[in-house]
């Protein structure tokens, strides 16, 4: 198939096809991000891309000669640079699922990146269906800026990245810290998993407010829940008994909002307490907690908190945000 | 397909959020800067001295917290030393240029040519036909051989040259990065640790040596006196002194390296037998090859005889033109190869260091650590070379051991001086100590470039660092207490 047509049908997928953004730093937790990526693209109705971000060598850390030439002098040796093996790692996980199949047709796209042997490479496989898998090994002067530019010019449906501090996620050297983590979870203008333990069969622990923010929020996330047929549980946190009848309400709002898609909820329920507490506390069991995106903009991410990031900091579990 | 990087608007709330942010550090540095700016000078401390401390302060929080690219802190000591302190823009640029910075820019320029020669190989090969497939003898080879060149050529090109084959090692032994952790440890850490050690031996062995030697021609060599011909320091003197120090740390290292990380295999007898049959395929030496060896060993021996005359800086050059002419290495390899920012950068700081001890503000430092180590009493003889390798040692593990030197360097000679001791030997301990940066993987370019093979964990260095420093530390000061002193140094 000719590069621009290749290049054409892919644009139309952008449009119309799920597109899911995996990060993967070669951890164990990166890698359960992809298993449940796939279980949101089951059938090949999703593309998936796996994005690994190398931060741009600096020449002057290595003493004043330049990085490339070290790992020039490596890819001489035939040794197989950071972030290519987390990714073929990846893709042959893919293979194995049943997901992609070796016949797919593979198109490599290199753009050259000033300081860097390797620069930015994309492998794009793509079946006769217009399913598409890409691999993207980017370099970056910071893993979480690389990961936030990826983010805006794919348009992704949403983004996967896991968060983990054992010690063999910090083994790997492309490491996806708490810290970037946390950047991209916040930064991000679209809806964000933060893979951490991620359990998969436990369903979507989905919380809710008053605003409508949260009631559209309940919808996308029960879209994204029926992808995967995962059950979604609807919760809403009163501050006192006083407020418990409203948090019933929210919750029947939701409720209704959610099947007027056609779509159903597997339980409710509601508690009474501090809402980042009775939430963390609650959502353990789940695969996920799921919130609706902080109402904090701007400078004010940066001075403030929201019920949201705290719960992103606090939970043992795995989190997302729906924006 | 999706091309391109986004692109965000560069005035928007979040953009100048983000903007911010990052360059908090450097917002913090102006603050203080511009605080200390309208206190007036303490006691014994004169307007002028004042300002180059203000600088060389900002600048250090700027080397460590890199909110900036480096090269642009060079610049900014440039454009400070002209506005701030007045002086006149010929003469700093003047002072930008001497042979450490020659010889900086010429040993950049080997490193990449020799890299090119890919005689790595042939080294690896030497390597395990001396050593065997024992994982202990492979590992104490890997550190001398590296140590050894590391003195000559400087770290970055040969842990850049060794890197390959340690890796080679490890995956020809297995697939499974984590069955080998333990093997690359140790593997990777021989090669780290034998430059870093190494690095002191001859005057050519890192930036941080020429710019020693070129303080003390600029602060104590008078041609008018022969007394003070003692300050030329040669390169064969030089290696008398620290060569020794290099030679004892090696075997410790190992030892060190084998405490702290417990390599899964004893033998590496099959990936040796796969390393060498990929080795054999290069064939005999080429005629590049040996006029690449022959360049090679021209510039060392012009180090060794020639240096005292024409500067190491020369002699650097002359090898670096050597392999241009005879086209060993392309003139784009070169350029593309060597960060000119670097150049730059000691460039700037060897300015500001010598602005230092001019203006009268390293001897108010001097002075004052002094009186800070007075009531310890460590202000003279060997307590005082202890403190100094202590306080050297939390330097470079902040900054570059060239850029800890260059600030650092004025403070030490003026402290010699000043407590009555000879600047030869706290100039050595100064020299030296600044390579026992081992505490994280930023600290040393060799440790840079193996870390970035993706075998190594970051805390895995603190964790054989702080091991290294106190045994690189203890060796030191034995060499100045019992070995020194042999060599006339009183």
């Amino acid at each position: 198939m000719l590069e621009d047509e290749f290049d054409s049908d892919l644009q139309d997928n952008l449009g119309s096809r799920f597109q899911i953004l995996v990060c993967i730093d070669g951890s164990d937790e990166s890698y359960s991000g992809l298993r449940y990526a796939v279980r949101m693209g089951a059938d090949n109705s999703a593309d998936l891309t796996l994005l690994y971000v190398r931060p741009v060598d600096q020449g002057l850390r290595s003493g004043g000669l330049q990085m490339r030439v070290a790992r020039e002098n490596m890819l001489k040796w035939g040794v197989q640079l950071p972030g290519t093996k987390a990714l073929t790692k990846g893709r042959d996980m893919l293979v194995e699922m049943g997901f992609m199949a070796d016949d797919w047709k593979e198109q490599v796209v290199h753009t050259d990146v000033t300081g860097d042997p390797l620069g930015d490479n994309t492998t794009v496989y793509k079946n006769d269906e217009g399913a598409c898998i890409s691999l993207k090994l980017l370099v970056s002067p910071r893993v979480d800026r690389g990961i936030l530019d990826e983010c805006e010019v794919g348009n992704y449906d949403i983004t996967i990245i896991s968060m983990s501090e054992t010690d063999e996620a910090k083994s790997h050297a492309g490491y996806i810290s708490p810290a970037t983590t946390f950047a991209v979870a916040t930064q991000h203008r679209g809806t964000v998993l933060v893979a951490r333990e991620l359990e998969e069969d436990h369903g979507h622990f989905m919380c809710v407010d008053f605003t409508e923010k949260a009631i559209q929020s309940a919808v996308k996330d029960a879209q994204i829940a029926s992808r995967c047929h995962c059950p979604v549980f609807l919760y809403s946190v009163a501050a006192t008994e006083d407020e418990l009848e409203t948090a019933k309400s929210v919750v029947a709002r939701a409720k209704a909002a959610i099947e007027a898609e056609g779509l159903s909820i597997a339980g409710q329920s509601t508690g009474v307490g501090d809402p980042v507490e009775c939430i963390v506390g609650k959502g353990r069991n789940y695969s996920l907690i799921v919130l609706a995106d902080s109402s904090v903009k701007g400078l004010r991410r940066f001075f403030t908190t929201s019920v949201a990031y705290e719960v992103l900091q606090k939970a043992a579990n795995s989190v997302m945000i729906v924006r | 397909m999706q091309a391109g990087k986004a692109t965000r608007p560069f005035f928007s709330l979040r953009s100048i959020g983000l903007f911010l942010h990052d360059r908090r550090w450097l917002i913090a540095a102006f603050v203080i800067g511009a605080v200390l700016y309208v206190v007036p000078p303490p006691d014994g401390l004169s307007r002028e001295g004042q300002l180059v401390l203000i600088v060389s302060l900002v600048a250090v929080i700027l080397f460590v917290t890199e909110p900036v690219p480096l090269p642009s802190v060079a610049l900014m000591i440039i454009i400070a030393q002209i506005t701030l302190l007045g002086l006149d823009s010929s003469k700093v640029a003047r002072s930008l240029m001497s042979d450490s910075v020659l010889f900086i820019m010429g040993s950049l320029m080997l490193a990449v040519a020799i890299v090119k020669q890919k005689l790595d190989k042939r080294i690896a090969y030497l390597i395990v036909r001396a050593t065997g497939t024992g994982i202990y003898p492979i590992c104490v080879g890997i550190s001398f051989v590296c140590g050894v060149l590391a003195s000559i050529i400087g770290e970055h090109t040969v842990a850049a040259m060794m890197l390959p084959v340690a890796i080679t090692l490890v995956t020809l032994t297995s697939d499974n990065p984590k069955e080998v952790k333990g093997l690359a440890a140790v593997l990777l850490f021989s090669i780290s640790y034998g430059c870093a050690i190494g690095g002191i031996g001859t005057p050519s062995g890192g930036a941080r040596n020429a710019i020693m030697i070129s303080y003390w021609k600029d602060f104590f060599f008078d041609p008018t006196n022969p007394e003070t011909r003692r300050f030329l320091v040669d390169y064969v003197t030089w290696i008398k002194f620290a060569y020794p120090v290099f030679l004892a740390q090696l075997p410790l290292v190992t030892l060190i390296l084998f405490a702290v990380f417990k390599p899964e295999r004893k033998t590496l007898r099959r990936a040796v037998a796969k390393l060498r049959k990929q080795i054999e395929v290069r064939g005999p030496m080429t005629g590049r090859d040996w006029a690449a060896v022959g360049i090679f060993l021209a510039t060392l021996v012009g180090w060794v005889t020639m240096s005292e005359s024409v500067g190491l800086g020369t002699i650097a050059l002359i090898g670096a033109v050597l392999f241009l002419i005879v086209g060993l290495v392309p003139w784009n390899d070169m350029n593309t190869g060597v960060n000119w920012g670097v150049v730059w950068l000691y460039a700037a700081t060897i300015s500001l260091g010598v602005e230092m001890q001019e203006s009268g503000a390293a001897e108010w430092v001097a002075t004052s650590f002094l009186d800070l180590l007075g009531p310890m009493n460590m202000d003279q003889g060997m307590p005082l070379l202890a403190a100094y390798t202590g306080l050297t040692t939390l330097v470079t593990n902040t900054m570059s051991a060239g850029a800890a030197v260059a600030v650092l360097g004025p403070i030490a000679l003026r402290t010699a001086e000043i407590a009555g001791e000879d600047p030869l030997y706290l100039g050595f301990i100064t020299a030296i100590s600044s390579s026992f940066a081992y505490f994280t993987a930023a600290a040393h370019p060799a440790f840079t470039i193996v870390y970035a093979s993706g075998y190594l964990k970051a805390a895995d260095f603190f964790k054989v660092g702080w091991r290294m420093a106190i045994m690189s530390a203890v060796v030191l000061l034995i060499a100045a207490k019992f070995y020194w002193p042999l060599l006339g140094l009183s």
